[in-house]
């Protein structure tokens, strides 16, 4: 091959991490600041939810900033979840989860803004996000999982579903109160099993 | 001008081949990177492929285009040639990987709104062209009274595997944002009737082929890399059907009537058993690559090595994603050496083209 073809050869190989490498080292850096408010950590005032042997606490950060490279950033809620197994033997758990704003406008979670922040979030709550749909957490383990939700805009109440136990869905639900997210009840919602 | 007109006229139908190998890179990197902490850098190098598969595709589409306009005469040799009239969907299927790339980590550039409305621009205009050049070609197929059985090889798949890739963005498109929106049923039925098209195409194409090799002799050594593609079909099926999953959990548990845990575990041992047929049929290629085509030394140097990029790394995601549901441990230890050797194997690829072109072979192109 003669030295052009390798050189041209060398800058196509080349091009992927040349743009990648720095863009990480950007991001990881903290050089882009992250605007991000914890408001709730369920766990610091006991207010998670048990049923059946599971424990689900959850922190809430209502205004988690992200700035794609070309456009203006966007605010998004975000929750990691957490998950304690207090039986005496481990569960296999299938979460998922919906975002529900007023006049029952429903909204799946964005799993891609979720692998975006990971890292950050992580390292802001010392937990590990599992990757897997489906996880099993051993007795007396905690297993955690971020959940992000494109913001409506002028939100001002929503409630969130978690579909983790079998015959019921876990509901938060959340308002702004003096400009503050509360969360001002949770129910244990019992699932239609007919035919309808 | 006399050299752009040149490069025009030889521009094969084969490029969109080199889009589809660096676009999927894309995938197999986001997907490695969700592995562990250590391979988080890799979402950005995937980024990084993407932006690179975003400028061969706009470099490779404009004399692509212009060829059907300025020298429809070989346009038409090529669409009747029994090989080379295969790779015609190639540029459409680069549509459906842009637009899943765009999906998958165009919010990182776009943020969500853009990215997704983009992404599903790139779905129509895919699944145009691929239903176009599939009714095209097997027109042509069915009319030509010159195929005969020594024409028949895996390249032949593309069509059918062209088809395959429509609902892999379908399902993604409806993963997120378009699930709860009118345009959700028509993605679902386009989705849905490529599948079936693919399937059926695959198989029919598939006992052809099959055909040949057993009855005939095997392809000539510049073919060889062909049987590659044979790893694709399944390897996009498991994909498809764990983004429907993901899709059908992501609507709340239930998509059109379609429960997730009624569908999840049938999913994962079909998706299982489809990807045991990809692996086992990589582990036939290396076997042929090695104990034929290198032993007797016929491996000639061809743009058709484009063919080794794509389904190798289909079947990386497809991996991937099974890891999602199934043995999770030891199915992403697979997709970090898979998605290591895609990379090898690209690089491979480029340095051959390079060559490839260095040697005039372009302006050359053999029929």
């Amino acid at each position: 091959m003669k030295a052009r073809s390798i050189i041209i050869a060398l800058v196509i190989i080349l091009i992927p991490f040349i743009i990648g490498m720095p863009l990480f080292l950007l991001r990881s850096s903290g050089r882009i600041p992250v605007k991000a408010h914890l408001v709730t950590d369920t766990r610091k005032n006991n207010g998670g939810v048990a049923y059946k042997g599971i424990k689900v606490d959850w922190t809430f950060c209502p205004d988690w900033e992200y700035k794609p490279l070309f456009f203006p950033a966007e605010e998004y809620l975000v929750f990691m979840f957490h998950y304690r197994n207090d039986n005496e033997s481990n569960v296999q758990v299938m979460p998922s989860y919906t975002f529900a704003s007023p006049h029952n406008r429903r909204y799946s979670a964005n799993e891609e803004i979720s692998m975006y922040i990971e890292n950050a979030l992580e390292n802001k709550l010392k937990a590990e996000d599992q990757t897997p749909i489906t996880f099993e957490i051993p007795s007396n383990a905690t297993k955690h999982y971020i959940v992000t939700f494109e913001k409506p805009h002028s939100l001002d109440n929503f409630y969130v579903d978690v579909d983790v136990f079998r015959d019921v869905t876990l509901r938060l639900h959340y308002k702004k109160e003096d400009g503050e997210w509360s969360n001002y009840s949770n129910e244990l919602i019992r699932k239609y099993k007919g035919r309808g | 001008m006399a050299m752009f007109k040149k490069i025009v006229k030889n521009f094969g139908p084969e490029w969109g081949a080199a889009v589809m190998g660096t676009a999927a890179i894309c995938i197999t990197m986001q997907l490695s990177s969700e592995v562990a902490r250590p391979f988080s850098s890799l979402l950005y190098v995937g980024l990084g492929f993407y932006l690179l598969a975003t400028v061969m595709f706009m470099a490779f589409l404009i004399p692509w285009t212009l060829r059907f306009f300025m020298y429809p005469e070989e346009i038409k040799k090529d669409l009747q040639h029994p090989i080379r009239g295969n790779f015609f969907p190639t540029m459409p299927i680069s549509f459906i990987l842009a637009g899943t790339g765009t999906n998958k980590l165009g919010p990182m550039l776009f943020g969500p709104w853009f990215a997704y409305h983009l992404s599903i621009v790139f779905f129509f205009l895919g699944a145009v062209g691929i239903f176009t050049f599939g009714y095209l070609l097997i027109r042509i197929q069915f009319l030509n009274k010159g195929v005969r059985l020594e024409h028949a090889n895996f390249s032949w798949f593309i069509p059918p595997v062209s088809h395959l890739i429509i609902p892999v963005l379908g399902v993604c498109s409806m993963d997120v944002y378009w699930a709860e929106t009118s345009l959700a049923p028509v993605l679902f039925l386009i989705s849905m009737i490529a599948l079936g098209v693919g399937f059926f195409n695959f198989l029919f194409v598939g006992a052809a082929v099959w055909h040949r090799y057993i009855y005939h002799t095997i392809p000539q050594g510049r073919l060889a890399p062909t049987v590659m593609v044979g790893i694709a079909p399944t390897a996009i099926i498991v994909i498809f059907l764990i983004k429907f999953i993901q899709a059908i959990e992501a609507s709340q548990g239930t998509l059109f009537g379609i429960n997730f845990m009624s569908m999840f575990s049938p999913i994962k041992i079909i998706a299982s058993i489809l990807w045991g047929f990809s692996f086992w049929w990589l582990i036939l290629v290396t076997i042929l690559l090695f104990t034929h085509y290198v032993k007797i030394k016929d491996h000639p140097l061809e743009f058709g090595w484009w063919a080794y990029t794509f389904p190798f790394e289909a079947f990386a995601v497809a991996t991937g994603l099974l890891a999602a549901c199934v043995a999770s441990h030891f199915l992403y230890g697979m997709l970090i050496i898979l998605n290591t050797l895609a990379v090898i194997i690209w690089i491979t690829v480029v340095f051959g083209t390079i060559k490839w072109l260095e040697s005039g072979a372009f302006l050359k192109p053999q029929h």
